[in-house]
């Protein structure tokens, strides 16, 4: 479902992203995990569409990012670490607004956004103007959005961040059903982290990206098995500790094969 | 571009949840009409004072068209330059300060797309703040007997200036994510426009007649001049699609240019 190859990301001399690959698969629940500035933000941003690599490419569902722009951005559902929401408009009138402008056929678009109120549980919200909802329920609209044309990948980025127990609990529910979905509703989703936990709960597979190089991919099962937790793994790789992060990354990619 | 009238339509029902279409469209009622009760205060004390001075050649001469609308139209352009800044402000800087612009740019639209959609929208409402203009004049054919195809050739001549000015405005939001210096730097680069001829005639004076040509040329006044005495000309029709088209161009390149980065 999604095919990253050597993604790089430069801004004169800074380097963002630095070589990234990875795949994964139909139904797959990937985590992305690094500290702050790690290069999470922009290998989304990459895969979205929204900044062109500098090198190297990637495809989702088989369409080119850039060959294939239109329909790979189609092929996406993202919600950005704020959410893309226009305060004065309703729940109602901003959903349908997205549909419209991801393609959703005009006949199905009513359908689309119910669809998208009922799994985010703003059915009951749908008229209010998103500028009066509270944080919890403009997270949900911006899950809402990203999921409103059915994608098949969805990126989602910081789903909880600034969330309360109750509600990160909710996004987290809604984001394993979103997961689990039979037949078209099951999404292919990588979702970035940096709360371990998380990532623990709702992740099958995490990649670890430090200064820009991914560092770890590996299964949640693969490291349960090697005893090691996800708190230590992260500790170790972004302690600075570059003998020990390379040894790590070699394992990982020998782990490698969940895809 | 199929995308063109969602993104306006969006762009417009915005403006019209807001209170800011309101205000401005009650705010330039009142203004117009201001400006109108004065034109046909001053054309009145020209007519008395012409009768009283029997000079009856320039009292034949004296008309609706080229001495009351013609001002009244010249002041209306002017009034909008002031408003149209405050209309286009927001279109391009509050997608970047909101994160909307994130979802723009990540969905299947075009950059066309999203500059028509949005330059409609503010081209349509200032049609709408013209069609106000166009009332007043509207007014005197009731009274009068003006000349209809010099005043709806002049009504034509401050919408297109008033799409100038959109166009433009559309840019300066483009290249910023405050709406307070799309503000500025609109209103600036039109009071630029305004002051074009003056300035040509520093070309003028400093010998580069070429120059000072272009410049004339670039401001909208004698364009505008042309229509509000009932000329529609094909040049002055191929200025304004020049000058809106590149203003659009640069709004374009200024929106697509995230990516550059």
């Amino acid at each position: 479902m999604i095919e990253a190859r050597g993604l790089s990301k430069r801004y004169g001399d800074v380097v963002a992203v630095d070589d990234v690959s990875f795949s994964v698969g139909r139904g797959e629940v990937v985590g992305f995990l690094g500290p702050n500035g790690a290069g999470k933000t922009t290998t989304m941003r990459m895969l979205t569409g929204f900044l062109p690599p500098t090198d190297g490419s990637a495809e989702i569902a088989g369409y080119d990012i850039f060959d294939d722009a239109l329909a790979a951005r189609r092929s996406v559902g993202y919600l950005p670490e704020t959410p893309p929401l226009y305060p004065e408009m309703t729940v109602n009138a901003y959903v349908g607004y997205v549909a419209r402008i991801k393609d959703v056929p005009r006949r199905e678009r009513r359908e689309a956004v119910d669809r998208a109120l009922e799994r985010c549980a703003l059915a009951d919200v749908r008229n209010r103007v998103i500028g009066t909802l509270s944080k919890g329920y403009r997270q949900r609209v911006g899950l809402a959005q990203a999921i409103v044309h059915s994608p098949p990948v969805l990126i989602l980025d910081e789903p909880t961040v600034g969330l309360d127990p109750i509600q990160i609990n909710e996004i987290r529910g809604l984001i394993a059903e979103l997961a689990a979905g039979g037949g078209d509703a099951q999404h292919t989703i990588i979702l970035s982290s940096h709360i371990l936990a998380e990532v623990e709960a709702i992740c099958r597979r995490v990649i670890l990206i430090n200064e820009g190089r991914k560092s770890v991919d590996a299964t949640m099962e693969e490291l349960r098995s090697q005893g090691r937790s996800l708190e230590a793994l992260f500790a170790r790789q972004t302690g600075g500790d570059a003998a020990a992060a390379r040894s790590a990354a070699a394992r990982g990619a020998n782990g490698e094969g969940g895809s | 571009m199929r995308h063109v009238p969602t993104v306006a339509a969006r762009e417009l029902r915005s403006l019209f949840v807001s209170p800011v279409a309101y205000v401005v469209m009650s705010l330039f009622s009142v203004l117009a009409g201001l400006f109108f009760v004065l034109g046909v205060a001053s054309f009145n004390a020209r007519v008395l004072q012409l009768r009283q001075f029997q000079a009856m050649d320039a009292l034949a001469e004296l008309n609706l068209n080229d001495h009351l609308i013609a001002y009244f139209y010249d002041s209306m352009s002017v009034v909008l330059l002031f408003l149209v800044p405050g209309i286009t402000m927001g279109l391009f800087a509050s997608e970047k300060s909101n994160g909307t612009q994130e979802l723009l740019l990540t969905s299947p639209l075009t950059i066309w797309d999203i500059v028509f959609g949005k330059f409609a929208a503010a081209a349509l409402f200032v049609a709408l703040l013209v069609g106000l203009v166009g009332v007043f004049p509207g007014l005197l054919f009731v009274y009068g007997d003006p000349e209809l195809g010099k005043t709806l050739a002049g009504l034509l001549g401050v919408l297109l200036v008033c799409w100038t000015y959109v166009s433009i405005g559309c840019f300066a939001s483009s290249i910023t994510r405050s709406q307070v210096v799309g503000f500025l730097i609109t209103f600036v680069l039109l009071l630029f426009l305004l002051l074009l001829p003056a300035i040509s005639q520093l070309g003028v004076a400093g010998d580069a007649p070429a120059l000072a040509d272009l410049l004339r040329w670039l401001s909208t006044g004698d364009h505008f001049q042309d229509l509000m005495e009932g000329l529609v000309d094909t040049s002055d029709l191929v200025y304004f699609v020049v000058v809106i088209g590149s203003f659009l161009l640069l709004t374009k390149a200024a929106v697509e240019s995230v990516r550059w980065r």
